[in-house]
C-alpha cells in the first residue's frame, strides 16, 4: 500500500508532448490540494504569464487525505492563473478523480505548454503503469455527457474522468472542469466551476484525463490503528448529529427559504435581496419530486458520509441532472427572474454539458436581461443563450466569458463582481464577513474561500471572522475533506497527525492555512494586483436591499485588516465551514 | 423575564444582538415579543402556518423542545435558546 512518503508528481508538457514523473519535494510533504497548488504556482509559474498561453500551469492536486479511509476526503483542487480574474485560482471539486489519483500515488498533475496546433486534442491516461498522452481529436467539440458515455465504453469500469466541454475548448472565461461522480454511469456532474479553469485546460489542448486506480486499496496512514479509530469515531459522531439536519440531509438546495429570509437570495440581477419565487425554487420541491419521479440523495464521491448531492429526474422519471445546488437555483433562477426549479434543472444540465460555471453564467445572463436585451424570467431564452455558447456565436461567447464581459459588451453598469468574478448567492450587503472575503481573497468573489452567515455582525468582528474562515477553508480545501463535512481545524490536524505519523499542533495547522493565503496573495501581487483590485462592486455600494436598506458600506482600510494576521484564538480551531 | 438567545444567522433583525429579554408566558409569546421589538425575526423561526421552521430547534434551559410544543409555558428566569442548523452553499 502506498503512503504519503512515496508520493510523486506528474509533469506534463503539452508543447513537447512529454510526461515526466518525479518525487514530491521534502518541503511539500504536508501540502495537498489548494495549498500545494498555490505553492507550485508561486514557485513554478510566471505570475505575469498570459492565462491562456503556454506558460500558465494547470494543476490537479487532490487533498492530502484523498484516497485514504478518512470519511468524505477525496476532493480535488484544480488550480491555475485564472483567465477570468487574472489572478491565482483554485476550484475544489468532488467526484472520484481526486481519490483515484492519490490511490495511484500521485500528489498532483502539473500541466504546462501548449500544442502548436490549436485544433489538436489530447488525453492524459493515468494508471498503475504510469501516465501517457495520446491524441484525442475524435472527441473535439463533444459535450461532457456524450464524451463520458463514449469513454465509458472503452475504459475499465474502475476509471474516472476529468474533462471539458465546448466552452473550455473555446477558452471561454466562464468554462468549468468536470469530474465524474461515483455512480456506475459516471456522470460528469461535479464541476470545478469558478475562475474559468476549463478555459486553461482547453488552451492546453487537453480534452480529458482518465484515472484508473483499478482495485487499489486505500492509502496507508503512518499511524494506521489510530487513524482508523479516529475515522470511526468521527463518522459515528457525524451520523448521529449533523447528518440528521435538513442541510446536509437534503442538500444545499433546501437553504433557499432560509437564505431568502435573511436577504441573501438575490433577485433580478441583485436589485432585491429576496425573491417572490422562493417557494417555487425551494429545494424542498426537488425533495418532494423524489417519490413520484425517482432520483434522491447520493454521495458524489466514494466514501462520502454526508451524501448532500441530489439526483434530479424529469417528469418521465429519467435522470436529468445532479447536483442542483442552492447557488445554481439562485444565480440561474431567482437572479434571472426564473421561477421554476425545473427550468433551472434544464439550465444546470446544459451548463454541465457545455462545461460552464453556473454562478458566472447565471450572473452574466442576469446582466444581459437587466440591460434590456431580454426579459427577466425568460427561461426558454436563457436555454437558447446556452445553446449559443455551445455554438460559439458572438452573443454566446460574450455570455460565456462571464459577468464582466457581458456588462462591458452590453454597456450595462450594474455588474456585481469582485476582481472580475461574479458575486455568488451569499450577498455581501447583509453578510459583511462574506464581503470581506470577496474583497480580500486572492480569488475574488468566491464564497468557498471563506463564508460566514451572520447578518448584523459588528464590522470589526466581520473582518476577523472572514480571516478565520479564510484560514479554515484554505486548510479544508488542502485536506481533501469536503467543506460540507464541516470539520474544524482541531479535527483536521488530528487526521493529519495520524496520517503523517507526527504531531500536528494548532500552530502548525493554522500556519498551513495562513501560508496558503500568503502564497496566493503573493502570486497576485507579482501579477500586478494592488489594493485597487479589492474594491467591492459599485452596485453593492449603491443599490440598497431590505427594510434596513443594506448596502456594502465597509471602509477599505477596515477591510484591508484581513491581510494582517490576528493572534489565533480558541474560536479559530472550533469554527466549522458554513 | 425570560431571555431569548438569538443564533448568529438570525441576528439581522436584532441588529447583531445575541440576547433579548422579553416578557411572555409561552415560548411562542416570547418569540412574538422579540418580533414586536425587532420586526422580521418571527418569520425566521416560525413558518406561516405557525410551525417551527425546518432549520430551527428550540431549547428551554438546555432541554430540546418537541417541535409541536411552542405553546409550552415559560416563567421568569427561563432561557430560550434558538438554534439554527448550519446551511451551506
Ligand atoms: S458532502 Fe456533498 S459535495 Fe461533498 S463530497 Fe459529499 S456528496 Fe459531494
Amino acid at each position: 500500500m502506498p503512503d504519503s512518503r512515496t508520493d510523486r508528481l506528474i509533469r506534463v508538457d503539452m508543447t513537447q508532448g512529454s510526461v515526466e514523473i518525479e518525487p514530491v519535494p521534502e518541503a511539500w510533504q504536508m501540502l495537498g490540494g489548494r495549498a500545494l497548488s498555490a505553492r507550485i504556482l508561486l514557485e513554478d509559474c510566471d505570475p505575469l504569464c498570459e492565462p491562456l498561453g503556454p506558460d500558465n500551469l494547470l494543476i490537479f492536486a487532490p487533498g492530502l487525505l484523498a484516497g485514504s479511509a478518512a470519511p468524505t476526503s477525496g476532493r480535488l483542487s484544480v488550480g491555475a492563473k485564472s483567465p477570468l480574474t487574472g489572478g491565482i485560482k483554485e476550484a475544489n471539486v468532488g467526484g472520484n478523480p481526486g481519490q483515484d489519483l492519490m490511490k495511484l500515488g500521485y500528489r498532483a498533475i502539473v500541466v504546462t505548454g501548449q500544442p502548436a496546433d490549436s485544433e489538436a486534442r489530447f488525453a492524459l491516461d493515468v494508471t498503475a503503469e504510469g501516465a501517457s498522452l495520446r491524441p484525442a481529436d475524435e472527441h473535439r467539440g463533444k459535450w461532457n455527457y456524450r464524451l463520458i458515455e463514449d469513454l465509458a465504453a472503452h475504459y475499465p469500469a474502475t476509471a474516472s474522468f476529468i474533462s471539458i466541454g465546448p466552452a473550455g475548448e473555446m477558452r471561454l472565461s466562464g468554462a468549468s472542469v468536470a469530474c465524474t461522480d461515483q455512480e456506475q454511469e459516471r456522470h460528469p456532474a461535479r464541476h470545478a466551476g469558478r475562475g474559468g479553469l476549463g478555459a486553461v485546460m482547453g488552451s492546453k489542448g487537453l480534452k480529458y484525463v482518465s484515472l484508473d486506480a483499478g482495485r487499489r486499496p486505500a492509502r496507508k496512514p503512518l499511524r494506521r490503528k489510530e487513524f482508523m479509530a479516529l475515522s470511526k469515531s468521527f463518522t459515528r459522531t457525524y451520523l448521529e448529529g449533523p447528518a440528521q439536519e435538513p442541510f446536509p440531509k437534503w442538500g444545499t438546495s433546501v437553504c433557499v427559504s432560509e437564505a431568502d429570509k435573511i436577504y441573501t437570495f438575490p433577485y433580478k440581477n441583485r436589485v432585491e435581496g429576496r425573491s417572490p419565487d422562493a417557494e417555487t425554487l425551494d429545494g424542498m420541491r426537488i425533495v418532494e419530486s423524489f417519490e413520484e419521479r425517482g432520483g434522491g440523495m447520493h454521495n458524489c464521491l466514494t466514501g462520502c458520509i454526508v451524501q448532500c448531492s441530489n439526483i434530479v429526474h424529469d417528469a418521465e422519471g429519467n435522470y436529468k441532472t445532479s447536483a442542483l445546488e442552492f447557488e445554481t437555483l439562485t444565480l440561474l433562477g431567482s437572479n434571472c427572474g426564473i421561477a421554476s426549479w425545473e427550468d433551472v434543472a434544464d439550465l444546470d444540465r446544459l451548463c454541465d454539458e457545455i462545461g460552464l460555471d453556473t454562478i458566472e453564467t447565471g450572473a452574466a445572463i442576469a446582466i444581459y436581461m437587466d440591460s434590456g436585451a431580454m426579459e427577466f424570467g425568460d427561461a426558454e431564452g436563457a436555454k437558447r443563450i446556452l445553446g449559443e455558447i455551445a455554438e460559439g456565436t458572438e452573443l454566446g461567447r460574450t455570455i460565456g466569458n462571464g459577468a464582466v464581459a457581458t456588462g462591458r459588451k452590453s454597456g450595462h453598469a450594474r455588474v456585481p463582481a469582485v476582481k472580475g468574478q461574479a458575486i455568488p448567492a451569499w450577498d455581501p450587503r447583509p453578510l459583511k464577513a462574506a464581503g470581506v472575503t470577496y474583497c480580500t481573497s486572492a480569488m475574488g468573489a468566491d464564497h468557498t474561500a471563506g463564508l460566514i452567515v451572520e447578518p448584523g455582525q459588528d464590522y470589526e468582528e466581520a473582518v476577523r471572522a472572514s480571516q478565520e474562515s479564510q484560514i479554515l477553508n484554505a486548510v479544508v480545501d488542502s485536506s481533501g475533506f469536503c467543506q460540507f463535512l464541516m470539520p474544524n481545524l482541531d479535527e483536521v490536524r488530528a487526521f493529519f497527525g495520524h496520517f503523517l505519523g507526527c504531531e500536528v499542533s494548532r500552530e502548525a495547522i493554522s500556519d498551513l492555512g495562513w501560508r496558503c493565503l500568503e502564497d496566493e496573495w503573493e502570486f497576485n501581487r507579482r501579477a500586478g494586483f494592488s489594493s485597487a483590485d479589492d474594491a467591492m462592486a459599485d452596485c453593492m455600494q449603491t443599490d440598497a436591499i431590505g427594510p434596513q436598506e443594506l448596502v456594502w458600506d465597509m471602509a477599505p482600510e477596515l477591510v484591508a485588516r484581513a491581510y494582517k494576521r490576528f493572534e489565533p484564538r480558541d474560536e479559530l480551531f472550533e469554527l466549522r465551514p458554513s | 423575564m425570560p431571555q431569548v438567545e438569538i443564533p448568529r444567522r438570525y441576528r439581522g433583525p436584532t441588529g447583531g444582538a445575541a440576547n433579548v429579554e422579553v416578557s411572555g408566558e409561552s415560548v411562542r409569546a416570547c418569540i412574538e415579543a422579540v418580533e414586536a421589538r425587532h420586526p422580521g425575526f418571527l418569520e425566521l423561526v416560525v413558518d406561516a402556518d405557525g410551525s417551527l421552521h425546518r432549520f430551527v430547534s428550540i431549547f428551554v434551559n438546555d432541554e430540546e423542545l418537541p417541535r409541536d410544543a411552542l405553546d409550552i409555558a415559560v416563567a421568569g428566569p427561563d432561557r430560550i435558546s434558538i438554534a439554527a442548523a448550519a446551511a451551506g452553499g
